[in-house]
């Protein structure tokens, strides 16, 4: 696990390792958040940013952190994290912070902070631990973005907002619901694996 | 390396007070502006509910609130829920009220205003200062088509507000959010019988 190249990291947590799709994590809120992409983007950033931070801040006390309690401190240290979001985005970014409210809390749930904490951060450096953790975000924000552009395009006919309904189609109101997420995720989940199967076929 | 319980012990207890301290500090340090933001949201909320907010920036909002919106009273009543009764008000008389409103929703309490016409007949708006119903789902709730939806409903004595289409409007609730839904349309008719028309006592 030691010295993995950047590049490396990178590509597994977007690709090959994807949090969602490979991993089957912080599916809930891919459920929930996905119905618009702006919802996407601002949830995405917010996961990622946590992700990194935390990863490198766990990854940092790694060697004095008692083996027995490192999951309370991983809570610990993703709730500081979570509240000092929510306490900047009161302060500077009243809006987004109104149009998220909830959100932001569900953050300290996503599965993959706290997996990227146990699984990468517990042993590796924290430079590594903070791209890793950062990655595995913007890979979650990559899927929740390519989930929301399905269903907010057919669910509202826009994109960010914008009117993209130039031929007047009716709108899926089944796209704004959660289910839609679910069989899209189902779909690209299937497409992960099917590639990820061919792959390992082909190396034998 | 072996470490015993004192150690573990010594290090939450640690790190618990670092967190909770930075933590504090960040809250201090970001209070004035998380105070003004929140005083001008709810100013903006108010303006909403009596169908005066007009895509204001937020100097103007300030000013209109400062002009046109006093304390008031509806019946008698001047504060509800620990807020307080606010009027209209147009060349010294008052023309709409924004009544509050509290319940509870499905997750959390429901908070907001319903403003209502002076002569007690007509809605003007409804908002919500407070929701903490599932993002997505019943978080709808906050998305203006479906509070553009409660602007000049009539009111009246005895008679509750509903979803569907009733003889004089049609209100739709949130798919998959019948509990929340629910939730609000209680909390408002709830607000409605004991503040705006409350029974007269013998």
């Amino acid at each position: 696990m030691v010295n993995e190249k950047t590049s490396a990291i990178i590509k597994r947590n977007l690709l090959s390792e994807n949090q969602v799709l490979r991993a089957i994590l912080g599916i809930c809120s891919s459920l929930a958040v996905t119905n618009t992409m702006r919802n996407s983007l601002v949830m995405g950033l917010g996961v990622a940013f946590v992700t990194g931070l935390s990863s490198l801040t766990l990854s940092a006390m790694r060697n004095i952190i008692p083996h027995r309690v490192r999951m309370l401190v991983q809570t610990l240290v993703i709730a500081a994290y979570v509240i000092f979001v929510d306490l900047f985005l009161q302060a500077f970014l009243p809006d987004i912070s109104k149009q998220l409210g909830p959100y932001v809390g569900l953050i300290i749930t996503n599965c993959i902070i706290m997996g990227r904490a146990e699984a990468y951060a517990q042993q590796n450096p924290p430079l590594p631990a903070a791209l890793d953790g950062l990655f595995a975000g913007l890979g979650y924000t990559m899927v929740l973005l390519g989930i929301s552009f399905i269903r907010e395009v057919l669910g509202f006919g826009t994109l960010f907002g914008m009117n993209v309904n130039f031929i007047r189609f009716e709108t899926w109101t089944i796209m704004i619901m959660p289910p839609a997420a679910f069989f899209i995720i189902g779909g690209m989940i299937w497409f992960m694996s099917a590639r990820a199967a061919g792959k390992a076929a082909k190396a034998k | 390396m072996k470490r015993g319980h004192v150690y573990t012990l010594f290090f939450m207890t640690i790190l618990t007070a670092v967190l909770v301290f930075a933590l504090a500090a960040a809250y201090e340090a970001f209070k004035p502006s998380i105070t003004t933001n929140k005083l001008l949201q709810e100013q903006r909320a108010v303006l909403y509910a009596l169908g005066i907010d007009d895509d204001l920036s937020d100097e103007e909002v300030r000013t209109r609130y400062a002009e046109s919106v006093q304390p008031g009273a509806v019946g008698g009543i001047t504060e509800a829920y620990g807020q307080p009764v606010l009027a209209h008000m147009e060349g010294g008389n008052a023309i709409a009220y924004a009544v509050p409103f509290e319940g509870s929703g499905l997750w959390g309490s429901l908070r907001g205003y319903l403003g209502i016409t002076a002569d007690l007949t007509e809605t003007r708006g409804l908002v919500f200062t407070y929701q903490n119903e599932t993002p997505g789902l019943g978080g709808r709730i906050d998305e203006s088509w479906f509070k553009e939806q409660f602007r000049n409903l009539p009111i009246a004595a005895g008679v509750e507000l509903a979803y569907g289409a009733n003889p004089e409007y049609k209100i739709d609730a949130v798919t998959g959010a019948t509990q929340t839904s629910s939730a609000v349309m209680r909390t408002i008719n709830k607000s409605l019988s004991e503040i705006v028309f409350p029974k007269e006592v013998k």
